[in-house]
């Protein structure tokens, strides 16, 4: 079938991309001007503590886990060995704390305030959008504006000023970290009740800015689509008026499935900057510690989960879209 | 002969930035049963205004500013803020666009189309039921059924049009008004749509035809009367052959004498096209519209509104015709052959080199 | 050539833009403190006394205005460059894949959209990673040379569509070479979209400066807006209040942001009146089809590889008709 040859090329194109992906992130780390298992060693031994014996231990265990000793191309079957069985690698900074432990633990900080803020910012921007499409008017102009306005602002500026006006000068949420000091994350309702004043804060300055993002996208698409000719026909044939709207709807709305998925596959890396603006322990704040203390394994585990997830998403996007839109699949796959 | 519809008074302007453009000013057309009624006239002339009058399907930025039509004894005012029935559009008066544009929504299956406008106007239909009478229609009119499945990318230009037509007239529609059907289609695609839509008047699915093309060799195979519109009125209309061969108003005649026509008696004539181009409509010239470029022209022309010399089914909207009723304008002599007043029209140059000044939209067709 | 008629949104954004220029370009001689000299206290309030002092000091005791001004300079240097390059990389791999098709096209397009593919976040990070000493002037090619994908597809489309144009044709008969042609017959109808997408550029470039600086990987050594909220957010000033230290760089990317997608989206209505609500002319059916806003590029990683879809679909359908029904005005 055509559709399975469509298929075969994305996976082939998508696997390309990922082996240039893993090269890359393979590869800069160790760019760095001298070894970094030295520096981080030396570094280790300066802060004092450590014996001769454990600093050999420690030096002849990283230098054995990135086989630094070995030729490149030896070094990059291990690295992609270690991926193919789960294993990130240790942390520099923390020794011994794996990488997986580390991520594993700031991932689901990073997903609790963006899949929200993302389906949400989503629905709410699509209708705006559309509203704004078809009433037209003063309403129109004021949340083209103003979604232009919030989709123009850098999320992380939004962030700012959020904790200063709401955390800081009225005090009404917490301005720091994901839940109270002396709590520790357990499924209970009071660390619930607890958890979510943290998280107001850093979920709603996301989905100002993906709500004005999204009505921006919708609204132009919606025009466009009003002025279409099966429109005019749709009318002529006596069709109501909510019809067609679900017929523009329809056309509308496939360029913003698309802009779904793929937020949700930026997921990861989506809101580095917000975090840190909060002290939210999600991924941002760990690649933030990270870059700080030259802690590579972790920099790069985190740059490939970005990857990964983006990539992932793509693919099933376009996957999802061959499906969808006979168009794309006409255009795929040669059919008239 | 009974009368099948009487649109009077038909007004409508477009309303852009604070500009009111006139398209169409002031025009009754009366069809009878089993007629199809030709609109033809060079791009901006109205004739496509129109149709979106008879079709009901004028929207903004074009507002109707008076008019009644009269159907079946039905009587309708359209004036902006008069309440039409929704069911009319596609039942009554149906709209027949020109299909290789998006005229069904691309992720749209044909038959989703065909339910949903079955389902407009009987709340209480199956699709099953629906669906049966498309491919009935389909049958008796010898396409394949197995379009209804397809996406209309899926359709050649051609078939797309015939779908198009059948989707129109699903709901047997009293007129159908047909927006350029044949301008994006090869010579035999043509064919076969005029084909169909004269098979289609005989089996009495619609009652009556409006044919709005600025193609007039096909406007003259597929038409009863041929209305022929200029500047936002109708110049002269009347049974197509009458206009074919004798044309009575100027305009007629040199719209005609700017075309090809692929007929041995036709052969020798020379192809002119007209001299200037149509005027601004949000600032029409006084008097008859055609004056500026008109080779007939005479002192009253200037001021006077023309009279209409003929009755309602017939006419010329001209003081020669008036001056001379029944005779056929002199070809040679419909469009002067230096203009005296250059100042009248919109390009500067058009005196100086008339024949490429403005090429009809019918010599390019 | 017809005057454009440029519409007050575009006014509007052209002075914002005028304005974070004159801050930027004239502000560093007009406010003489070195942005790097001591000039007071840990986050000292604001006074009108010296003009270095408008803004307070920040957490080194630094002039908060001298740090600013200087800071847009860097900011826009960057962003400038970053577009430039990009643009320059964009622009050459687009027009050769597009005009040359064939094999090249496929090599320049496979490696086109692979790098689109791979988030640019991630590719900017393991570069400033992996560069030591890293300055303004560095972060602008990073950042330049992560983010020329987008501008070489769509040049890419666009000139495979310009190319097989009639007038490209005859000026290929009377033997132009192709470089000429390249430069005087494709290029033009370029213009309109390259302008737009460097606007675009521009503003992602200095967004994602920030955005690393504030990650800890911003120049070293010199101020930018980026490493501005850098040590205001490291220092606490929001949290003690110290709003004079962390607004006027949050204000000025905002006002960066905003004013250049402004500008972008006024660009887009006067190259594509269409999308002037309320001026539609009569039936547009011939009329070009607006292809919706250039794709932003700074999103993170949206839609690399897919083909955008609905449009292309519809830009074909509006073209095919040769009937052009026009306007009565």
């Amino acid at each position: 079938m055509q559709f399975a040859k469509y298929i075969g090329r994305k996976v082939l194109w998508y696997l390309a991309a990922l082996i240039v992906a893993l090269l890359l992130n393979f590869i800069l780390p160790r760019l760095v001007p001298g070894n970094p298992v030295d520096a981080i060693v030396s570094n280790m031994s300066r802060g004092g503590g450590a014996t001769g014996e454990q600093m050999k231990a420690v030096y002849n265990n990283y230098m054995q886990q990135f086989g630094l000793d070995k030729p490149m191309w030896e070094q990059f079957l291990i690295y992609l060995s270690n991926l193919a069985h789960g294993n990130l690698g240790t942390s520099f900074a923390q020794y011994p704390a794996s990488v997986n432990k580390l991520v594993g633990q700031a991932l689901p900080w990073s997903i609790a305030i963006q899949l929200p803020a993302i389906l949400v910012g989503w629905i709410v921007g699509n209708l705006l959008g559309a509203v704004a499409a078809f009433r037209g008017g003063w309403f129109d102009r004021g949340a083209f504006v103003g979604s232009l306005f919030a989709s123009s602002m850098p999320y992380y500026c939004l962030a700012i000023l959020l904790l200063y006006i709401v955390g800081v000068k009225l005090g009404v949420l917490p301005i720091s970290g994901a839940y109270s000091f002396g709590l520790s994350p357990e499924p209970t309702l009071a660390f619930f009740g607890d958890a979510i004043t943290y998280w107001w804060l850093p979920f709603w300055s996301l989905v100002i800015v993906f709500v004005g993002g999204q009505a921006v996208g919708m609204r132009s698409m919606s025009i466009y689509e009003l002025g279409a000719d099966y429109v005019n026909y749709g009318r002529g044939l006596g069709l109501r008026d909510n019809r067609i709207v679900r017929y523009i709807f329809r056309n509308a709305m496939l360029p913003q499935v698309t802009g779904l998925a793929l937020s949700i596959g930026g997921i990861v890396g989506g809101a580095l900057i917000t975090e840190l603006v909060f002290s939210y322990p999600g991924i941002g704040t760990t690649l933030f510690n990270a870059i700080s203390q030259n802690d590579y394994p972790v920099i790069q585990a985190i740059t490939l989960i970005i990857t990964v997830a983006v990539l992932a998403a793509n693919f099933l996007v376009e996957i999802a879209y061959g499906l969808i839109d006979p168009r794309i699949r006409a255009a795929q796959t040669g059919d008239r | 002969m009974t009368r099948l519809l009487e649109a009077t008074h038909l007004t409508a302007a477009y309303q852009t930035g604070g500009v009111e453009v006139r398209a169409v000013d002031d025009v009754s057309v009366h069809i009878d049963e089993g007629e199809v009624l030709g609109v033809a006239g060079e791009s901006g002339c109205g004739k496509s205004t129109l149709g979106a009058i008879l079709s009901l399907t004028a929207r903004a930025p074009l507002y109707v500013e008076s008019g009644t039509l009269v159907i079946d004894g039905q009587s309708q005012d359209l004036a902006v803020g008069s309440r039409i029935p929704r069911t009319w559009r596609g039942s009554v008066v149906s709209l027949l666009p020109q299909g290789a544009m998006n005229s069904i929504s691309p992720t749209l299956r044909v038959r989703t189309l065909v339910y949903d406008v079955m389902r407009a106007h009987n709340a209480r239909i199956s699709k099953n039921e629906a669906l049966d009478r498309a491919r009935d229609r389909l049958k008796e009119l010898e396409l394949p059924v197995r379009v209804l499945d397809a996406y209309p990318h899926q359709l050649s230009g051609g078939m797309k049009q015939r779908v198009v037509t059948i989707i129109s007239t699903l709901l047997n529609p009293r007129l159908l008004i047909a927006d350029e059907p044949t301008s994006a289609l090869d010579v035999s695609s043509q064919k076969a749509l005029i084909d169909m839509l004269k098979q289609m008047l005989e089996q009495k699915i619609m009652s009556g035809v409006v044919f709005v093309t600025h193609d007039l060799p096909v406007l003259r195979t597929v038409s009863d009367r041929i209305a022929v519109m200029y500047a936002g009125k109708i110049a002269e209309i009347g049974p197509a052959e009458e206009i074919a061969t004798g044309p009575k108003h100027p305009y007629s005649a040199a719209l005609l004498n700017s075309v090809l026509v692929p007929e041995p008696a036709f052969r020798k004539k020379r192809v002119r096209g007209i001299p200037g181009s149509p005027p601004n409509l949000a600032n029409p010239p006084a008097g008859c519209r055609f004056h500026p470029r008109c080779g007939l022209v005479m002192p009253d022309c200037r001021t006077k509104e023309p009279p209409h010399v003929g009755d309602e089914l017939t006419f010329s909207a001209c003081f020669w015709s008036a001056q001379h009723p029944g005779e056929a304008v002199p070809a040679d002599k419909a469009v002067p052959r230096h203009i005296d007043d250059p100042t009248e029209l919109d390009l500067p140059a058009a005196g100086a080199t008339p024949a490429h000044a403005a090429t009809t939209e019918g010599a390019n067709a | 050539m017809k005057a454009i008629n440029f519409t007050p949104r575009f006014w509007v954004a052209a002075s914002l833009i005028l304005f974070v220029l004159v801050v930027g370009v004239l502000g560093p001689f007009i406010v003489r403190t070195d942005p790097n000299a001591v000039i007071g206290g840990l986050y000292d309030a604001p006074s009108m006394n010296k003009l270095a002092m408008w803004l307070g000091t920040d957490n080194e005791g630094q002039s908060v205005l001298a740090n600013l001004v200087n800071g847009i300079r860097t900011s826009l240097l960057v962003g400038l460059l970053a577009g430039i390059i990009a643009m320059v990389i964009g622009l050459i791999i687009g027009l050769v894949a597009g005009f040359q098709g064939g094999v090249v096209s496929d090599i320049l397009m496979g490696i086109t959209n692979i790098v689109l593919a791979i988030p640019s976040i991630v590719v900017v990070i393991l570069l400033s990673v992996a560069l030591n000493g890293r300055n303004a002037v560095i972060l602008g090619f990073v950042i330049g040379i992560t983010s020329w994908p987008w501008t070489a597809r769509a040049v890419q489309a666009q000139s495979t569509s310009i190319r097989v144009r009639e007038h490209i044709d005859v000026a290929r008969l009377s033997g132009a070479r192709w470089i000429s042609i390249l430069l005087w017959d494709i290029l033009p109808y370029l213009l309109s979209y390259v302008a737009m997408a460097f606007v675009l550029q521009v503003s992602g470039a200095i967004l994602t400066e920030s955005a690393l600086s504030m990650l800890g990987l911003g120049p070293s050594g010199e101020t930018s807006l980026g490493t501005m909220l850098y040590w205001a957010l490291a220092w606490g000033s929001v949290r003690t209040g110290a709003w004079w230290a962390f607004l006027p760089p949050t204000i000025m990317l905002t006002l960066v942001a905003f004013s250049l997608l402004l500008l972008q989206s006024s660009l887009d209505e006067v190259f594509n009146p269409r999308l002037r609500r309320g001026k539609l002319r009569k039936r547009p059916r011939g009329a070009a089809t607006p292809v919706p806003a250039v794709a932003s590029p700074q999103t993170l990683g949206s839609s690399p590889l897919i083909e955008a879809p609905g449009r292309a679909g519809r830009t074909a359908g509006a073209s095919s008709s040769t009937v052009r029904d026009g306007g009565v005005a």
